[in-house]
C-alpha cells in the first residue's frame, strides 16, 4: 500500500496515517524534536515502523529530518515528544550506560566510512566488537575469535585480500564495505546507513545498496538507508518514506511507487514549473 | 501543480533565495579587478607590525651599524677557533654519548609525561574540571627557563646528568605537552562519531578513535623535542647539569679555542644526523 500525503500547502499537510504494526523492529510513534528550546521543529510528528528483513529507503532533501530521525534511533538527537523503540528498548530516557549497549545493537554505516585510516582494515571491522571487549583490548588486541569473525565478514562483504592492509589505501567503495563488515561485527538488530553512497560513483553505490539489501534479507536484520538519488531508492529498497520539512510526505511499497510519486519529496515539480 | 511553502508560491521563494545568495555589486566589482587596493584593516596591521617591531627594536638596543663595527673582532674571535684541536676527542666522544643519553631519556619519560598531561590538556577529551589545570600547570611550567629548572634540579640531587635529565624532563611537559594536546583535538572527527556509534567507552574512543589518528604527529613532535634535547643539553651542562656543556664553558674560561672549535664541530656532526634520522623516520611514518 502506497500514501501519498497531499503536497499542497506544507503548512497544513498532515503526516500520513498508515496501519502500524506492534509487532515491527522499530516503532516510531509522532516523533518530535527539537534542538534547543526556542529552535524549531526538526522532526514533527513522525511515524514509522521497521520490520525485521526489510530494507526501507529514507528519501527527503538536505534538512528534512533524515539524519535526525537516524539520530533519534540511538539516542544522538533529543527527543522532545513521541516515542521510538528499537526492539524492546524505549530510546527516551537511558542513562549513558543503557545508551552505549543500544548503540552496540545498532550497526552504523556513515557518508564519510569513518574508518581509521591508519589502522589496518582488520583492526577497523574489530572495533565493532569494542563495547563487548573489556580491558583486555588495553593493548589493541582482540580475542582470536572475534578475529575469525572479522576475517569471515571481511569475506562476506567481497575484500578478505584486503585484511591486512591500512584502511586509508582502499578505494571508497571498498571503505564503505569495511564499514558495513564494522557494522555487521556488532550482531546488529538494526543497520542505520546514512546516506552510503553520496561519495561513490554510480557502479559501487549499486554493489553497496545490493550488499546491504542481501544482509536484510538473508541475515533478517533490518536496515534504514538514507539515500539522495531516486532510481537507487527505487531499484534496492523494499518500502520508502519521504520526508519534507521534518514530516512524512510520501510512505509505501516500493513496487507500488515511481518517480513521479516521490516528486514532491524534492519538490521537483516545481522546478519544472519554472522551467 | 506547484506547492506552496509558508504561504508563498515555491518558485517565488527560490528567486528571493537567489537574489539572498548573490554577492554585493560592489564587492564582487571589487573581487573582479586584476589589481585592488588592499582593504584599510590590512594596511593598519601592517602599519601596527612594523611600529611594533620598530619600538621592539629600540628597546632591545638592535642596531645594524654597531654590528657592522664589530664585525672584525668577531673575525679575531673566529680565527681563533681554528684550527681545531683534536687531542681530545675521545673525551669528547664521551661527553656527547653522554648528552645524547640525557637527550634520550629526557625525551622518553618527557614524552610519556607530555601525553598523560597531553589527554587532560585536550579540550575534545577531558572534562573542564580538569582540562583548566592542566593548561595552567603547562603554562607555568612554559614560562620558567629552562636553566632555572635545570638549577632547581642541580641544588635537589647535586651536579651531574641526572639533574639535566630531570630539567629536560620537566621542560618537555610545557613545550610538548600543549603541542600533544593540540595534534589530539586537531584529528577528524568521522572516527570518533563512528567509535561512539558502535557503543565504545570514553578510554575506547581515546584509544581507537584519537590516538592513531594523532599519532603521526605525536611522534614527528617526540623527534623535534629529541632534536631540541640534544641541543639543550650542551647548554644545560653550564649549570652544571651534566653533558658537554660544562666542558664547553670550561674551555671557553681556560681559552682553549682549538678545543672548543673541535667540540663545535662534534656537536654539529651528531645534530646533522640526528636530524637526517628524523626525517627518514617522519617520512615513513606520514
Amino acid at each position: 500500500m502506497s500514501v501519498v500525503a497531499n503536497p499542497a500547502p506544507t503548512g497544513t499537510a498532515s503526516p500520513v496515517a498508515a496501519p502500524r504494526d506492534e509487532d515491527a523492529h522499530v516503532r516510531i510513534r509522532d516523533l518530535r524534536v527539537r534542538y534547543a528550546p526556542d529552535a524549531p521543529l526538526v522532526l514533527d510528528g513522525v511515524d514509522l515502523d521497521i520490520h525485521r528483513g526489510e530494507m526501507v529507503a529514507l528519501l527527503g532533501a538536505s534538512g528534512s529530518g533524515k539524519s535526525t530521525l537516524m539520530k533519534s534511533l540511538t539516542g544522538f538527537a533529543p527527543i522532545t515528544s513521541g516515542t521510538v523503540r528499537a526492539g524492546d528498548v524505549d530510546v527516551a530516557g537511558l542513562r549513558p550506560r543503557e545508551l552505549r549497549a543500544l548503540r552496540a545493537q545498532v550497526g552504523q554505516v556513515f557518508q564519510q566510512f569513518n574508518l581509521i585510516g591508519r589502522l589496518s582494515v582488520l583492526t577497523n571491522v574489530l572495533t565493532g566488537s569494542l563495547h563487548h571487549a573489556g580491558p583486555v583490548n588495553l593493548l589493541g588486541t582482540f580475542r582470536a575469535g572475534e578475529r575469525r569473525r572479522a576475517l569471515e565478514l571481511l569475506d562476506r562483504v567481497g575484500i578478505g585480500h584486503k585484511a591486512n592492509e591500512e584502511a586509508r589505501s582502499l578505494s571508497g567503495g571498498q571503505q564503505q564495505r569495511v564499514a558495513i563488515a564494522r557494522a555487521l561485527m556488532q550482531n546488529p538488530r538494526l543497520i542505520l546507513a546514512d546516506e552510503p553512497v553520496a561519495s561513490l560513483d554510480p557502479k559501487m553505490s549499486r554493489v553497496v545498496l545490493q550488499l546491504l539489501r542481501s544482509i536484510a534479507r538473508e541475515e533478517g536484520i533490518p536496515v534504514l538507508v538514507s539515500l539522495h538519488v531516486l532510481p537507487l531508492a527505487l531499484e534496492h529498497s523494499d518500502r520508502i518514506v519521504g520526508l519534507r520539512h521534518g514530516r512524512t510526505l510520501v510512505e509505501g511499497r516500493t513496487a507500488e511507487l515511481d518517480a513521479s510519486s516521490l516528486a514532491p519529496v524534492y519538490d521537483i515539480e516545481d522546478e519544472e514549473d519554472e522551467g | 501543480m506547484t506547492t506552496v511553502k509558508d504561504g508563498a508560491p515555491v518558485g517565488q521563494s527560490s528567486r528571493a533565495d537567489a537574489t539572498a545568495t548573490q554577492l554585493d555589486p560592489r564587492e564582487r566589482e571589487r573581487l573582479e579587478r586584476a589589481f585592488s587596493v588592499p582593504r584599510s584593516r590590512f594596511l593598519l596591521g601592517v602599519g601596527a607590525a612594523v611600529a611594533l617591531f620598530i619600538w621592539s627594536a629600540n628597546g632591545a638596543q638592535f642596531d645594524f651599524l654597531k654590528l657592522g663595527e664589530g664585525a672584525s673582532h668577531m673575525g679575531e674571535f673566529l680565527t681563533r677557533l681554528f684550527p681545531p684541536d683534536f687531542s681530545k676527542f675521545g673525551l669528547i666522544v664521551e661527553l656527547l654519548i653522554e648528552t645524547l643519553q640525557m637527550a634520550i631519556v629526557g625525551t622518553a619519560l618527557g614524552a610519556i609525561l607530555s601525553l598523560i598531561m597531553a589527554f587532560g590538556a585536550a579540550s575534545t577529551i577531558a572534562p573542564r574540571w580538569l582540562y583548566y589545570p592542566c593548561r595552567w600547570t603547562m603554562n607555568v611550567i612554559r614560562s620558567l627557563p629552562d636553566l632555572v629548572i635545570a638549577l632547581m634540579f642541580v641544588s635537589a640531587v647535586g651536579l651531574g646528568p641526572f639533574a639535566g635529565i630531570l630539567a629536560m624532563t620537566v621542560g618537555s611537559i610545557g613545550s610538548i605537552g600543549k603541542v600533544f594536546a593540540e595534534a589530539m583535538e586537531a584529528v577528524d572527527r568521522g572516527p570518533i562519531v563512528a567509535m561512539e556509534a558502535v557503543g565504545a567507552s570514553k578510554r575506547q574512543v581515546i584509544q581507537y578513535g584519537i590516538v592513531p589518528q594523532a599519532l603521526p604527529m605525536l611522534t614527528s613532535y617526540t623527534l623535534l623535542l629529541f632534536e631540541g634535547n640534544v641541543r639543550g643539553a650542551t647548554i644545560l651542562g653550564l649549570v652544571g647539569a651534566g653533558g658537554i656543556g660544562l666542558e664547553l664553558t670550561t674551555a671557553m674560561n681556560r681559552y682553549e679555542y682549538g678545543h672548543l672549535c673541535a667540540m663545535v664541530i662534534c656537536i654539529v656532526v651528531l645534530v646533522t644526523i640526528i636530524d637526517q634520522a628524523s626525517a627518514i623516520i617522519r617520512r615513513k611514518i606520514t
